[in-house]
């Protein structure tokens, strides 16, 4: 990633002129002192540079402020200005300030609108930038780069009055932040560099009125109207008047933390002891009360602003449908073993087991010793890490959910600290103890909604009783997403709102990322049923719902069932406290300390249980008092909630009709789930393939079979991998089970392997070969006599072995893309590689016997590999930020290298291996030992042999 | 470096009390300071929750995790100047709150782990910043036009005053005592709370400009009229001080005190004052029933004990744990030898020519919770029983003592006597008269110190609030 900033005009990049020498460069948007009068000092002739002042009289108006600002802006980009410096610095007590994000946002666009954008650079020097958000508003808004003054004032301040003397030090560290969540920020949506960044609006406006957003942030999407210049005018007034009492502290802010008098908090402290009292004494009316200070908050969210209002009459109680069909309709939301301690992860799934209602697995793996138990995950989830996804953890499941993404942080992984890396947790995950675990932002196997398809047919495959879920976030146009999705055979979507999110998610994704699932909600639903396709998804919708109306305003907007995160972990004794990242979580509910976990946690199933008991009752009473007796009969019903007029003047302006529009319904459809959505390719081969080898799995048999197979055959092993899970269980076919098969195989070939499965390709393959695989051994070779070198021709597809967690893999040629990225326990040996192999990779032995592409071994932090390279240029290939390369010396190495390549003779037959073996004293001082600096070379293959232990203690 | 594990790994400690036999005989404070070493020890056991129980729970909702990491890393004036932000008497709280029913038992870890002594390092906080110098920064305060008077120099009065100083305002606070401080001076005993604490934070509150004119009863000695007169607006903050009568026979007998002046009278002793309302009485020799079972009774029982007793008993009417004063002070009695009766309800007082010779009391249990959550004692039939005495002393609370000019003025009372003043108003705490402001004890009845500076500091934003117009 860079963030290199070019400052200076840019001119036709065809036309090459000494004009493109005038550009400076720097390391990062962020300009200290220095900078910005290094810049200023530049040769007027080419870098003139002239402020525009950001201060204005309130007579003036901000509206009429902006639109001067930009004539102003325009005059000087045609006259030659090179650096327009859009300033706030001349604040002054009779003066207001436009803020800085709009005056950028407007600027910009004149500049575009006039053609004089690439003439000049928007350098904002400005106050009000402190947090990595507020940079990369700016950033995405138009502005080259910023000098955040105060916030290097108040560091000098600060160090004065601390007594630190290196205040230059401290300002290039917070510079260092400020980049680093730049960084982040822009990774979360898949950018590398500043400079696609920059201009770019990965934004959505919520709570601006259409005129401000088309003067000031022209082209971002903003759905419900909200607050005009007069309101926000009247925001900087206060602003600006608290600025000049100067005898007046500075504000404590809230915005992080609960403060009384901050920002208001809606898991605050009333709310947390009152739901708490209510559990514990299992008392109805106290639940009651913990409705109260939800239900009747100070506007808080969308929600607050809708009033239910049905057309019925009430009907009694009893003619209500009972609280156990609506039990399943209550999912817990996904918490990774990990991330929780293991009691309480337990104590959420019996919770739910005996309601009716299923709880999540999230994505860190889990203990085999509960399946088939009440401790047992009902939903498992498929997330970008894989940490723990094996054929038996895919069986042992009624809901396979692939998180896509995740409310309260989009576009990043889950992420555990090192500290709660204990070594049950590791070896769940197949991970090291103490190693921080971050999941990639994307799924390696899905760039496109055909991807996305693909994984749900594997997982079909593999588990054909299970429906398949897709988590996706609240976010503008995510009803097309939904509806691709849908079209790709998932059952069920979620959506999750931007609420939510332990106290390991990054604040900066907490505050800034994502969006309310009321908009979000409302567009799939919406998008679906006028697509046609509601009826064969069923809608979940997750993100901050604590009580029955939350419940069912949700359902009237079209959800029918939900996913709850925090509350039940409150009922289960967590106290908000926010440190879920520290592992010293003091009720033991977010850690994996021994001690606290031993001593300190008490969280019961049944204080869970009650919470949705009562939840139930609540609901159910709504349900009465609306005459509806089948909650079916809510679901869609935009037409019974409307829209509050709003407590305060910004909310007075708010539009939400948007979220309120009901569809007509297309014949055919319907308002709610009616069907599953199974896939048109039935995968025949599988089918045919557990036909014949059935018996003989179950048997134990040892089975031999060939078949033929066609690039459209998908997913090709995984119905007989997912047939041995399940009846035989984690330790895979209990004798041999032998296929051969002839041709070109379709994409996924022996994708979630179980152990005990070997599958001969002779012929080549697609992509995601031995993806998620977890035993047995998987080989491709070309047809005999085929012409071509082995080492030279691709005969695997991208993200093979993504994944994997064991298992042997032997191709003879070469791979594509992403090999092995996330493998945690596979042994691999190809003969070439594309980019960014053994990524992320947290374990398994990895041999390639030709080129690799470039970003190999980024992030890895376990297992390692062996890469031939004849020609010495592997060091240019390889990402050196984890790992380290080393000589095969020692001779055991060198003995066990000789040893894979000798059985990947045997599997494969390959003419370069037999090449290699036959002058291999020669050849070992061409080969490279890749290793993650964090592992001795000593240890590497005793790790790699030992057997992860698996011994979470059962609760 | 703060250790995150710090609350697992060192207990909670508090301060070293003096010895019981010591506390017997002198009027000293019972804690001994924290130093720096203990405080960063014990402030570094603060998890700092997101949800931080403690500011939540406090009164003034002190910014308390913030100013613990402060203390731990031994950034006392940084951190006193945050302390002061939110509280105008620190040192004071820090010694006389009930920390064990706000901060410290709304603190997460007092379930299991042992809270973080709050209570302490704040004292330490304020007592070490005053003492190295520091003092409030008035130096950006640029004066305003408004000038106020405030009536009683308690906890309300001073909060208010400190607000208004640090806003501008000329203030200046009337009170009937040779010092300020109200019942915090006169009516908490010295062990509780040093009396040269409160002489400290005068210099500072001086310092900070306000004007104390003291020994001036309003009403008296300067008519209420000439305040009205001469300021923009008046507070008042007069407290509660009419005792609340046990309703027993003989209550009026030789013997038969009332708490409150009792340790008022205690206290201008020690202080080598007299008070003409409140004389002094020694209860040296004598066997002492104490009825009550708050704060104001454990300082009675305190008191008498260091004047001599022969012996203490506190008689409550419910059970220990449904007692209402502080846990703690409980505690500290009992070491210094005072012996509790619970489930006791007096029923009558015996007399013989006229002097107390004991009190007649009938054993309690509790029944169901009355509307305020406390559950009710009944009485058992035929459990009476005789406890002898020479001195009983009635510590049943307080209720409102308005002055009777307040109606000439227009100051609205409600059915029990207290000044209407609403918090939730838009000048908060604004009486009946618009240019008068209540608060504390005398708007909400007998409650807390922390409360009732709360209350005036409140009330100084409405009064600033009502001056902006």
């Amino acid at each position: 990633m860079s963030l290199a900033t070019c400052i200076g005009r840019e001119q036709n990049l065809f036309n090459e002129t000494m004009g493109h020498a005038y550009r400076v460069m720097f390391d990062s948007p962020v300009l200290l002192f220095s900078d910005f009068n290094q810049l200023l000092a530049l040769d007027s002739t080419y870098y003139r540079a002239n402020t525009v002042d950001l201060n204005y009289d309130l007579a003036e108006g901000l509206e009429t402020a902006i639109k001067r600002v930009c004539d102003e802006a325009e005059r000087l980009a045609r006259t030659g200005t090179t650096l327009l410096i859009l300033s706030d610095r001349a604040t002054s007590k009779n003066k207001q300030v436009i803020p800085a994000a709009m005056a950028v946002g407007a600027v910009q666009r004149v500049l575009v609108d006039q053609s004089l954008r690439c003439d000049t650079n928007i350098i904002v020097e400005t106050a009000s930038a402190r947090d990595p958000h507020h940079f990369a508003v700016l950033l995405g808004f138009g502005a080259t780069a910023i000098y955040p003054y105060l916030a290097y004032e108040s560091i000098s301040a600060l160090s004065l009055k601390h007594g630190v003397t290196e205040t230059q030090k401290l300002m290039l560290n917070f510079r260092q932040g400020i980049d680093k969540g730049l960084r982040k920020i822009m990774s979360k949506m898949g950018i590398s560099t500043v400079g696609s960044y920059r201009c770019s609006q990965q934004f959505e406006a919520i709570g601006l009125s259409t005129d401000v957003v088309e003067l000031c942030f022209k082209g971002v999407i903003s759905r419900i109207e909200g607050a005009n210049f007069d309101l926000l005018e009247k925001d900087q007034q206060v602003l600006q008047k608290l600025a000049f009492q100067k005898h007046q502290p500075l504000p404590q802010g809230g915005l992080l933390k609960y403060v009384e008098g901050g920002e208001y908090h809606c898991f605050n402290p009333d709310v947390v002891n009152t739901l708490q009292a209510c559990l514990r004494d299992k008392d109805y009316p106290t639940y009651k009360r913990f409705t109260q200070l939800v239900d009747d908050r100070t506007i808080a969210t969308l929600r607050d602003l809708f009033v239910v209002k049905g057309d019925k009459d009430a009907i009694t109680i009893d003619q209500v449908e009972g609280a156990d069909t609506l039990y399943p309709r209550f999912d817990s939301a996904a918490m990774s073993i990990g991330a929780l301690s293991p009691e309480a992860h337990e104590a959420l799934a019996v919770a739910m087991n005996r309601l009716g209602g299923r709880s999540n697995s999230g994505e860190g793996g889990e203990d085999p010793s509960r399946f088939n138990s009440v401790r047992n995950s009902a939903i498992k989830q498929i997330a970008s890490g894989r940490f723990g996804v094996t054929a038996h953890y895919l069986v042992n499941a009624e809901v396979l959910q692939i998180k896509v993404a995740q409310g309260a942080k989009p576009g990043e992984g889950g992420q555990l600290p090192g500290d709660k890396v204990s070594v049950e947790i590791a070896a769940l995950r197949n991970a090291r103890p103490g190693v921080t675990l971050i999941s990639p932002p994307p799924h390696h196997d899905i760039y496109s909604i055909e991807d996305l398809a693909q994984l749900i047919f594997d997982l079909k495959q593999i588990n054909p009783k299970a429906l398949i879920s897709v988590k996706l976030v609240s976010e503008p146009g995510v009803g097309t997403i939904a509806t691709g999705v849908a079209k790709a055979y998932a059952d069920m979507i979620t959506i999750s709102g931007y609420d939510g999110g332990t106290g390991a998610s990054p604040i900066t994704s907490v505050k800034y990322a994502g969006s309310p699932w009321e908009l979000g909600l409302a567009e799939v639903h919406q998008s679906l049923v006028a697509n046609g396709l509601r009826h064969k998804i069923r809608l979940q919708v997750d993100g901050g719902l604590k009580t029955g109306a939350d419940v069912i305003k949700a359902a009237l907007l079209g959800a029918e069932s939900f996913g709850f995160g925090t509350v039940p972990m409150i009922a289960l004794g967590c106290k908000y406290l926010r440190i879920c990242h520290l592992n010293n979580c003091a009720t033991g509910v977010a850690t994996q300390n021994k001690q606290l976990r031993d001593n300190h946690y008490h969280g019961l199933p049944e204080r869970v249980m009650t919470y949705f008991e009562f939840m139930a009752q609540e609901i159910r009473e709504y349900m009465a008092a609306l005459g509806v007796s089948e909650f079916e009969q809510l679901v869609g019903r935009s037409d019974w909630l409307s829209a509050l007029e709003g407590v305060t003047e910004k909310q007075q302006q708010l539009d939400l009709s948007a979220i309120l529009f009901k569809p007509d319904i297309p014949a055919g459809c319907a308002l709610t789930w009616q069907e599953t959505n199974p896939t048109s390719d039935q995968g025949e081969l599988n089918q045919t393939i557990i036909a014949a080898a059935k018996e003989a799995v179950e048997q134990g048999e040892t089975f031999k079979a060939c078949f033929n197979i066609n690039n459209t055959d998908r997913s090709v092993g995984a119905g007989l991998s997912g047939h041995i899970a399940t009846t035989v269980g984690l330790q895979g076919a209990k004798a041999p089970v032998n296929l051969r098969f002839n041709g070109s195989a379709g994409q996924s070939f022996g994708v979630w392997n179980a152990p005990g499965l070997n599958m001969e390709l002779c012929g080549d393959a697609n992509d995601y070969v031995g993806k998620g695989m977890s035993g047995g051994k998987l080989t491709v070779y070309p047809p005999l006599g085929s012409m071509f070198q082995s080492e030279r021709s691709v005969i695997l597809g991208n993200t093979c072995l993504y994944g994997a967690s064991g298992g042997k893999l032997f191709a003879a040629g070469k791979a594509g893309e992403r090999f092995a990225v996330r493998n945690s326990g596979a042994i691999a040996v190809v003969e070439g590689l594309g980019d960014n192999g053994c990524e992320y990779m947290t374990g398994g032995i990895v041999v390639v016997l030709g080129k690799t592409g470039v970003n190999f071994g980024a992030g890895m932090t376990g297992g390692f590999a062996y890469v031939f390279d004849r020609f010495g240029h592997f060091n240019r290939r390889v990402n050196t930020e984890m790992v380290d390369t080393h000589k095969v010396s020692s001779p055991i190495q060198q003995q066990h290298l000789k040893g894979l390549i000798e059985e990947h003779l045997n599997e494969t037959g390959s003419e370069h291996a037999k090449m290699l073996l036959n002058d291999f004293e020669n050849w070992i001082d061409c080969f490279v030992l890749i290793k993650p600096k964090n592992v001795a070379l000593n240890d590497l293959l005793r790790l790699e042999q030992s057997q992860p232990e698996l011994s979470v203690v059962a609760g | 470096m703060s250790n995150d594990f710090q609350f697992i790994e060192v207990g909670r400690k508090d301060p070293t009390k003096h010895a019981a036999a010591k506390r017997a005989t002198q009027f000293i404070e019972i804690y001994q300071p924290f130093a720096q070493p203990q405080v960063s020890e014990q402030a570094d056991r603060c998890l700092d929750c997101g949800n931080p129980y403690c500011e939540w729970k406090c009164p003034l909702h002190n910014y308390i995790p913030n100013w613990l990491k402060l203390a731990q890393q031994g950034r006392i004036l940084e951190a006193a100047e945050l302390v002061h932000e939110t509280n105008t008497l620190p040192e004071i709280c820090g010694r006389v709150c009930p920390q064990d029913r706000l901060c410290e038992g709304a603190c997460t870890l007092n379930d299991e782990f042992g809270a973080v002594t709050i209570g302490n390092v704040e004292k330490y906080i304020t007592d070490t910043a005053i003492a190295q110098g520091w003092r409030p920064d008035m130096s950006k305060v640029t004066a305003r036009s408004e000038r106020v008077a405030i009536i009683g120099a308690g906890p309300a009065g001073l909060g208010c005053a400190d607000i208004l100083a640090r806003n501008g305002v000329k203030t200046v606070v009337y009170d009937k005592n040779p010092q300020i401080g109200g019942l915090l001076t006169y009516g908490i005993p010295a062990f509780k709370l040093d009396k040269s604490v409160m002489a400290t934070r005068r210099e500072v509150l001086e310092g900070m400009g306000i004007d104390f004119k003291l020994n001036v009863t309003v009403g008296q000695d300067i008519g209420f009229d000439a305040l009205l007169e001469q300021y923009d607006a008046v507070f008042l903050g007069m407290g509660t001080y009419t005792a609340m009568q046990a309703g027993l026979d003989n209550e009026d007998a030789q013997g038969v005190y009332q708490a409150l002046p009792y340790l008022i009278g205690n206290t201008h002793h020690i202080m080598g004052t007299e008070s003409t309302e409140s004389p002094y009485l020694s209860l040296e020799g004598k066997k002492v029933v104490v009825l009550g079972g708050g704060d104001t009774a454990m300082d009675c029982v305190r008191t008498a004990v260091r004047q001599g007793a022969k012996e203490v008993i506190c008689a409550y009417r419910r059970d220990e744990e449904n007692m209402p004063g502080s846990r703690r002070e409980v505690q500290n009695a009992r070491e210094e030898g005072v012996q509790f009766l619970f489930n006791r309800q007096p029923t009558s007082i015996k007399i013989e020519a006229g002097v107390v010779t004991g009190i007649e009391c009938i054993e309690t249990q509790l029944g169901e919770p009355d509307d305020s959550g406390r559950r009710r004692p009944q009485p058992i039939e035929g459990s009476e029983q005789l406890i002898d005495a020479d001195a009983i002393i009635i510590a049943f609370g307080f209720q409102p003592s308005p002055a009777k000019w307040f109606a000439d003025y227009d100051i609205e009372l409600d059915q029990w006597g207290r000044v209407v003043a609403p918090k939730v108003a838009d000048n908060p705490f604004q009486t009946s008269n618009p240019k008068v402001f209540a608060g504390g004890d005398m708007v909400r009845g007998s409650d807390l110190v922390v409360t009732a500076i709360a209350e005036g500091r409140d009330a100084a934003l409405g009064i600033l609030n009502s001056f902006e117009g």
